[in-house]
């Protein structure tokens, strides 16, 4: 190819992309027709709340040599303010979102616009209704009690949330500081959401109705109580993870992390476990999304990101899934049989968050908290 | 001593002239510093977050989100400033005034600690001193069998300690500049008149130096109470609060509205702290030092306690110098914390993607995003060292030249500002201010433009204080003859002011290249993908857990730092007039 025709093949690509941006049908393609007009872009550039995406990054430029994609790890609390600034500057400059935090992230990013749904047509079929809209889930994540099996090999040491708030638990519970990680403020309000479970297992733990004192409902005193009791707060999940799991521990403490960190326990020489059986739940499992901006710099390869992103026709989704197709992460495509080595989605415990519902209190709770550090 | 005197006529050609300059440095720092900040209290008073204002001050919350951090910050902020003008001029002190044994040496270490981030030395706190309270790895010492109390382990004491070690060596370059240049007239007349080393010291040194002891405590304290890394890595686990460690919470969940109120009050406090200082500097009449007269002083001679004293140097030099680096080196090249000598790879360094280490991270030198970070980041330092200069320059000289009068006391204050606006509320405030477009000016957001513009305001301070310092120790006498012969204002600034004053600014030059290379909150909000900077990539690998890559990355902020200083003095032979014999 000489550099004539490459130049007009740009031309072509780049009028085509604005034809088809024009008619909207850059929605309707699949990954054959999106490849050309995403080559002729060139680039993509996404945000990712998980790290994970350095293997995306490899995996995508190995499938698609001639699109350079450069994925940036962001949290999301962060991208959410990043998102922010840029949509008030004028600029946009990731093409694709991908990210948690959904209570936030609808209210404010989509309803205002800064970023557009997309569902590649090739699996929309295979994703249940509730996770592509109204953003697409690639997978459900989690934030869970979990535990240190090495130094508790007959299973949890805990049985009954409540069992955190009392002396045997005291100072030897960890997690983030939620008032700085969005996702643990979503914890603490499912807590709050789902008082009646916490009344009812407060029951099963003490023998006796719950009484509240100071607080409104069974969820805040737990939370109340739970700080009472010297709660340890750190500033990343991975701070919980080697507290909670590092090996030659003697009496190591239990906490709130992802379930999918698990994945690292051989590398990390951890020996992480959840503690699925803990009454009421364990903790709150919570969409991850992918989104467009709400307009891209590079439309085609974006949406050829997030086509790549929800895996490929062989059965555990190759590549481009590799990195999520892991214990403790559910991918949302029904074709994809659930990872062997962990907990069925349907024997998990956890609680689904309902974003709305979520970002209802939300910033009550943090201000409850505020009130207990 | 000779005064700065000058006649009344003088004065008033002077003053005239002054007020031009003035006008034009004051636009100019106002377009820099205050609006920005202006526009972050304008969005504290919109209908919808004016109500952050009573959750911070009176209502339910205001307890936590308030008064305690308050407490804790102020406490912070005096016990280091405190500890960092004893510290630092107790080193200036033997490093200038005495015979202690390895001077140049001492001199030198006592320079470094700045260039470390604090950050590093907090995460090298934790892998000596860490204790079982969090679990998962213990540090060095708990790991020898000693029992680590939790006071010292977490909280304020460490805090405490990790910004004075941090700290002091601002305090020692001030104060050893202004030592340096302590008229030696002065101490000849008062050997010869037979005052003994304490009573010199008392009597003539502490007098002369107030006006360095001051900035020194006054730049010491507002760093420390800005300062958002250490009371985070140290204090969060047993929940103490700083102001600056709430406002980040708080702009990390979002409250933005509260975050900039504590912010604003952050500044008034300490700007009430800072302009108490300022009155006592600026109370003075003068304290020109360099008068173009008089050789050095015949050194103290320390006798017996020139080794104590020296060892007692040493064990603070090592403690925030040595260790930190040797700790951090170590843990760029060990595969677990936990065995900070053993199984040492170069993987962290030069090693090829690999799917079983580090989620297939290669190592920085094959590490695109590091490479282009670090030509970034060396831009950035440049710049902003430059412009930075420039502006300090003008401004000292200005507040130097023409003391006297409101705008003067104006410019002073607002120079000082940035230092009491934690960079991450200095860098949300200017995303506000030039994240959009103004007028025709198009937005700057995610350009290297607006890196190097929020950096030159935020660093103001530092290169006005250096130059301050200074072309007041000038003497004006000098100036004064020149314009009296018929130079003009360029020709006394180029000829005169700028050659005798040079050896501040370069050293303020350096402070602001090692200052901005390494600097963490400022550019933490401002960084975008596309201009990335190398402390925000370390940052992001430690708190990701990957922290042998941020301990590599610091490694080469360190270096780069160090090689900075030491071509700066090549460049200056004359930059440490302590040194000389």
């Amino acid at each position: 190819m000489n550099v004539l025709e490459a130049t007009r093949l740009g031309v072509i690509g780049m009028f085509l992309s604005s034809a088809a941006l024009a008619d909207g049908h850059l929605n309707e393609m699949g990954p054959e027709e999106l490849l050309p007009l995403a080559q002729a872009e060139g680039k993509v550039t996404v945000y990712s709340f998980t790290s994970r995406i350095g293997k995306v990054e490899a995996a995508f430029e190995e499938a698609y040599p001639d699109i350079d994609l450069q994925g940036f790890d962001i949290s999301s609390t962060e991208q959410i303010a990043r998102l922010q600034a840029e949509s008030q500057a004028g600029v946009t400059n990731a093409d694709v979102v991908y990210i948690s935090d959904t209570p936030v992230v609808l209210t404010e990013l989509l309803e205002t616009g800064i970023i557009a749904p997309f569902v590649p047509p090739r699996i929309a079929d295979r994703v249940p209704s509730e996770y592509q809209s109204p953003l697409l889930a690639q997978r459900l994540s989690t934030k869970v009690l979990m535990y240190n099996e090495e130094a508790n090999p007959d299973g949890a040491p805990v049985t009954n949330l409540w069992q955190l708030t009392t002396g045997d638990w005291r100072g030897r519970v960890v997690m983030v500081d939620p008032l700085q990680r969005g996702d643990y403020l979503d914890l603490m309000t499912e807590i709050v959401l789902r008082s009646d479970a916490m009344a009812a297992a407060y029951e099963d733990q003490f023998g006796k109705a719950i009484e509240l004192g100071d607080a409104a409902n069974a969820g805040e005193k737990f939370i109340m109580d739970l700080f009472a009791n010297d709660v340890i707060l750190v500033g990343s999940t991975d701070d919980v993870n080697v507290a909670v799991g590092a090996k030659g521990q003697e009496s190591p403490p239990v906490g709130f992390t992802s379930y999918s960190d698990r994945r690292d326990n051989e590398e990390e020489g951890w020996a992480l476990q959840v503690a699925n059986s803990v009454k009421p739940a364990p903790g709150i499992i919570f969409p991850a999304v992918l989104a467009l901006a709400a307009e891209p710099n590079n439309p085609a390869a974006a949406r050829l990101v997030i086509d790549f992103l929800m895996g490929d026709e062989s059965e555990t989704g190759g590549a481009g899934l590799a990195p999520f197709y892991v214990a403790g992460d559910y991918v949302t495509r029904t074709d994809i049989p659930p990872h062997p080595d962990a907990v069925s989605l349907n024997d998990f415990t956890a609680w689904r968050i309902a974003p709305h519902e979520t970002a209802k209190i939300r910033s009550e709770i943090g201000d409850l908290i505020l009130t207990l550090q | 001593m000779v005064d700065v005197t000058m006649n009344r006529q003088g004065r008033r050609v002077l003053f005239k002239h002054g007020s031009v300059l003035k006008t034009v440095v004051l636009a100019l720092l106002i377009a820099l510093i205050v609006l920005p900040l202006l526009r972050t209290v304008l969005f504290t008073l919109q209908p919808d977050t004016i109500k952050a204002w009573s959750d911070v001050l009176t209502g339910r919350l205001s307890t936590n989100l308030f008064y305690k951090p308050l407490g804790n910050t102020l406490l912070i902020g005096v016990v280091v400033a405190t500890g960092c003008v004893f510290l630092g001029g107790f080193l200036a002190w033997l490093v200038v005034m005495t015979n202690v044994p390895f001077r140049k040496t001492i001199g030198v270490m006592a320079t470094l600690p700045f260039m470390i981030p604090s950050f590093a030395a907090a995460l090298a706190w934790g892998a000596l001193f860490r204790n079982d309270r969090v679990g998962g790895q213990v540090g060095w010492l708990q790991g020898m069998g000693l029992d680590i109390p939790d006071w010292l382990a977490w909280g304020i004491t460490p805090t405490l300690i990790v910004l004075t070690l941090h700290y002091f060596s601002l305090a020692f370059t001030i104060i050893a500049a202004a030592l340096a240049t302590v008229n030696s007239d002065l101490v000849e007349a008062a050997q010869i008149a037979g005052a003994k080393g304490g009573r010199i010291l008392m009597g003539i040194i502490l007098p002369v130096t107030t006006p360095a002891l001051v900035a020194a405590g006054s730049l010491c304290f507002a760093g420390a109470v800005s300062n958002f890394a250490t009371p985070a890595l140290l204090g969060l686990p047993v929940r103490m609060q700083t102001l600056s460690t709430r406002l980040f919470g708080m702009i990390e969940v979002g409250q933005v509205g509260r975050g900039y109120v504590i912010g604003i009050l952050l500044v008034l406090i300490s700007g009430a702290f800072l302009w108490a200082g300022n009155r006592i500097v600026s109370g003075r009449r003068s304290y020109a030092t360099i008068t173009g007269k008089g050789g050095r002083a015949k050194r103290l001679d320390l006798r017996g306690a020139r080794w104590p004293l020296c060892a007692l140097a040493m064990v603070a030099l090592v403690s925030s110098t040595v260790l930190p680096v040797v700790i951090l080196s170590a843990s760029s090249f060990a595969p677990s914390s936990a065995n900070l000598f053993s199984n040492w790879t170069l993987h962290y360094w030069v090693g090829l993607s690999s799917q079983s280490i580090a989620q297939g991270i290669p190592g920085i030198v094959h590490n695109e995003d590091i490479v282009r970070a670090l030509s970034v980041t060396l831009a950035l330092g440049l710049a902003v060292a430059l412009a930075g200069m420039l502006v300090g320059l003008l401004t000292s000289y200005t507040t130097a030249r023409f003391r006297k009068g409101w705008m003067s006391a104006v410019i002073t204050q607002v120079s000082f500002l940035p230092l009491l606006v934690p960079g991450i509320a200095f860098g949300a405030a200017y995303i506000a201010y030039l994240g959009a477009p103004i007028g025709p000016f198009p937005a700057l957001y995610g350009t290297f433009a607006l890196l190097v513009i929020a950096g030159t305001a935020y660093l103001l301070p530092f290169s006005v204080q250096t130059g301050r310092a200074v072309i007041q120790q000038v003497g004006g006498e000098l100036e004064e003859s020149a314009r009296l012969t018929g130079a003009s204002f360029a020709r006394r600034l180029s000829a005169i002011t700028v050659p005798l004053a040079i050896r501040g600014l370069t050293a303020g030059g350096i402070l602001i290249f090692v200052k901005i290379i390494r600097d963490l909150s400022l550019v933490v909000l401002l960084f975008t993908p596309t201009m990335p900077v190398l402390s925000v990539l370390a940052y992001r690998y430690a708190s990701e857990g990957f922290g042998q890559f941020a301990n590599a990355i610091t490694v080469v902020i360190l270096f780069i730092s160090i090689a900075a200083s030491l071509i700066a003095n090549w460049l200056q032979a004359k930059s440490q007039p302590w040194l000389k014999n």
